[in-house]
């Protein structure tokens, strides 16, 4: 233990001084600073303007010509809707609509194809009713068919209701959108929503970042052949351990200072009653119970990785190589973080690849916080799927230590960890 | 105490790397583990060590398994290997730290060993700004700071200058003075032959030559002869059967074929009015033995 505890306080402070770890620290903590001050710096400017009091100062604002516009043709040569074009206009704001005809209509398809801010719609008549045709380059661009079909049924039920007798009031009562409100009684709730995808993509960055760092202090020892002058002092399995618990602790500590400086400057520079999206910022969703699971994920979602990745810088003869010796595991990495990244933004339910998600132990990190945080997740099935983990765990520590142990004095063409396993073995 | 190495084994695959080998090292003193490359020593060491687990037999410090748990000793490689971003005595305080020192102690020995091998004035600076030769020396302190009383000294001599050659020289004759067992591996064989008193000779994995070198040197008796005169012998050694080896600007070095063949020579100078300033009959050195034993066993 002592030996453990010796390999870790140096890599630990080595890795403290390292210019790529300060360099990547202040500018996170820059960012984040910067983030705070936007909604402050925005109200600011925008109080200027509506004082008046540096107007006159500015430049005119250039107004924009109807032929920069976005362009709509309507073409209903019938009239089949009145005054479609119109309704049109005012329901798509921004975009210049113009009356066409049906024998345009293909220069008008042959102008789409080329620019993606023009379209036409085009009415024509089926089984006695207006038939819209909306034309737009692709699915990309274009105009909302959406609001379109909403604008026009609308202005066409108001013109059979007139045609019907009734009066312009009563035609407005009938057509009126109903009042609505949404009440949601489960526990998703946008802040818990985004501070899930945050963690899992925190997560991700740092199972990379670190479980590179892992890899990397590994290699440069082995190649440097510091490792040869180690490991008559201590044993492969110690060093490993102090390492990826050295690599760790780093990263809890960035994280834990890139928190406790944004909960700082949140408190410092974010305006009273600031809200994201209509939703006011809180952190209601981090209480000691979420923090406890989340640190837990945090650690051992690390260590499954920094494992693989130690016995990736293990493995080679020369730094350059370092990379290609990583593929497979950051191909693991990367294919669990979409596998916990999709199966918690796409579904709250828990169908068959959501449970997969949650007990396979690379893709568990990455899906099981977010649930957390949402409320998505019982306790039995997360301690399930956490007990899945260690074990997954140790069994891998088991067999990485052993491959290490064989791999980090052999010099020369990079052998295949299963070989030097089964050699070992 | 004694080192005893007894019927080593190792392959890599079909390669065998070390084949049966078995010595002992009964005193403390220098014990030279020679070869050529590829022969095995770094693989032997490695096993010795118990960080490298042999195919069969056992290395033993007085009876027991050599294991980092059981014995204090120092290995420094072949490859220097130190943290070249760190500052010299940062990393020799871990070193020793790793050794089982606490932190004042390994600090007080690192400081020792720099004051001794004169680079005490870059303790503070970083290893890779220091000359090859001295991190050389931060190496070498890392293998000693913690006073190991078997020391593996792998190729130590190499980079350094005359200076810091005769520096190390009288570090070991110092260490050896002091008790410490040492096994020493290195390509210049007139070092080997200066500090070794038995000696391991390995080819391609297998044992050529062991035993006491001065007992080894004996079995081939006088074979060479040293001549320097202020005239040309070349005539007189031709007549006498003397092959030439070498010829240096001051003398001349013939291999002959036992004490009467020098005598000869000696007597056919003198004839000819001929007194050589120099007339040294010597053993083979173990540059020939070495070269000799590799040539024959291939």
């Amino acid at each position: 233990m002592k030996q453990i505890m010796l390999v870790f306080g140096y890599t630990f402070r080595d890795a403290v001084k390292k210019k790529a770890f300060v360099i990547s620290t202040v500018i996170i903590l820059a960012l984040i600073l910067i983030l705070s001050m936007l909604p402050r710096g925005i109200e600011f400017f925008s109080q200027t303007d509506d004082d008046g009091t540096q107007s006159a100062e500015k430049p005119a604002e250039t107004q924009e010509s109807p032929d920069d516009l976005p362009r709509c043709y309507y073409i209903d040569e019938n009239g089949l809707i009145a005054d479609g074009s119109r309704v049109l206009s005012e329901v798509l704001g921004g975009v210049s609509v113009t009356e066409g005809t049906e024998g345009q209509l293909d220069a008008y398809r042959e102008e789409i194809r080329k620019d993606g801010d023009v379209s036409a719609v085009w009415i024509t008549e089926q089984d006695g009713r207006p038939y819209l045709h909306v034309i737009c380059k692709d699915f990309m661009s274009g105009i909302s068919s959406g609001d379109v079909t909403d604008a026009l049924s609308n202005a066409c039920l108001r013109q059979e209701l007139a045609k019907q007798g009734l009066d312009e009031k009563a035609i407005t009562a009938v057509t009126a959108p109903l009042n609505m409100e949404v009440e949601a009684v489960g526990e998703l709730d946008l802040t818990g929503y985004v501070l899930g995808i945050i963690f899992t993509m925190l997560m991700f960055f740092a199972i990379y970042y670190y479980g590179y760092g892992v890899a990397m202090s590994v290699a440069t020892e082995k190649t440097s052949r510091v490792m040869e002058t180690l490991v008559v002092s201590a044993k492969p399995s110690r060093i490993l351990l102090g390492k990826c618990l050295a690599m760790g602790a780093l990263g809890l500590l960035q994280f834990a200072g890139v928190i406790l400086f944004s909960v700082i400057c949140a408190g410092l520079f974010l305006p009273e009653g600031f809200t994201i999206m209509g939703a006011e910022l809180s952190l209601s969703a981090l209480t000691p119970y979420t923090v406890l699971f989340l640190l837990a994920y945090f650690v051992l979602g690390y260590s499954l990785f920094a494992m693989l990745n130690a016995v990736c810088g293990a493995s080679v003869s020369k730094v350059e190589d370092l990379n290609s010796a990583m593929m497979p595991v950051s191909v693991i990495a990367v294919l669990s973080f979409y596998l916990g990244y999709f199966t918690t933004i796409t579904s709250s339910e828990n169908g068959m690849l959501q449970k997969i998600a949650m007990y396979l132990p690379f893709s568990s990190p990455f899906m099981v916080p977010s649930r957390l945080l949402n409320g998505g997740i019982g306790t039995k099935e997360m301690l399930i799927s956490l007990g899945i983990l260690l074990v997954s765990i140790v069994l891998l520590a088991l067999i990485s230590i052993r491959i290490y142990s064989a791999s980090v004095l052999h010099y020369g063409k990079r052998q295949n960890p299963l070989k030097i396993y089964q050699r070992n073995s | 105490m004694s080192l005893k190495v007894d019927n080593l084994c190792k392959a890599f695959g079909d390669k065998i790397a070390v084949d049966h080998l078995s010595f002992q090292m009964d005193q403390p003193g220098v014990f030279g583990l020679i070869g050529t490359n590829g022969a095995g020593k770094t693989t032997t060491i490695r096993m010795i060590l118990g960080i490298m687990r042999p195919d069969s037999g056992s290395a033993t410090w007085n009876g027991k398994t050599i294991s980092r748990d059981t014995l204090s000793f120092g290995y420094m490689p072949e490859e220097r290997g130190i943290y070249m971003k760190n500052k010299v005595i940062d990393q020799l305080i871990y070193f020793g730290r790793l050794r089982g020192m606490t932190k004042e102690a390994a600090s007080r020995s690192a400081l020792t060993y720099l004051e001794r091998l004169e680079v005490l004035e870059y303790k503070d600076m970083i290893a890779e700004k220091l000359s090859k030769g001295n991190q050389q020396k931060i190496q070498l302190i890392a293998t000693l700071i913690h006073e190991p009383e078997l020391i593996f000294l792998d190729e130590p001599f190499s980079g350094l200058d005359p200076v810091n050659t005769d520096l190390l020289s009288r570090l070991i004759r110092e260490l050896t003075a002091e008790g410490r067992y040492i096994v020493m591996n290195s390509h210049q064989m007139s070092t080997m032959e200066e500090y070794c008193r038995d000696l391991v000779l390995l080819h391609q994995g297998k044992t050529i030559l062991t035993g006491n070198l001065r007992q080894i040197k004996n079995s081939y008796g006088h074979t060479n002869l040293i001549v320097s005169a202020g005239q040309d012998v070349s005539g007189v050694a031709e007549s006498c059967g003397l092959t030439l080896l070498e010829k240096r600007a001051n003398e001349t070095e013939y291999k002959i074929r036992g004490d009467e063949m020098a005598n000869a020579f000696l007597r056919g100078l003198i004839e000819k009015g001929i007194y050589p300033t120099k007339f040294q009959i010597m053993e083979p050195s173990l540059n020939e033995i070495f070269i000799e034993k590799v040539g024959s066993s291939q």
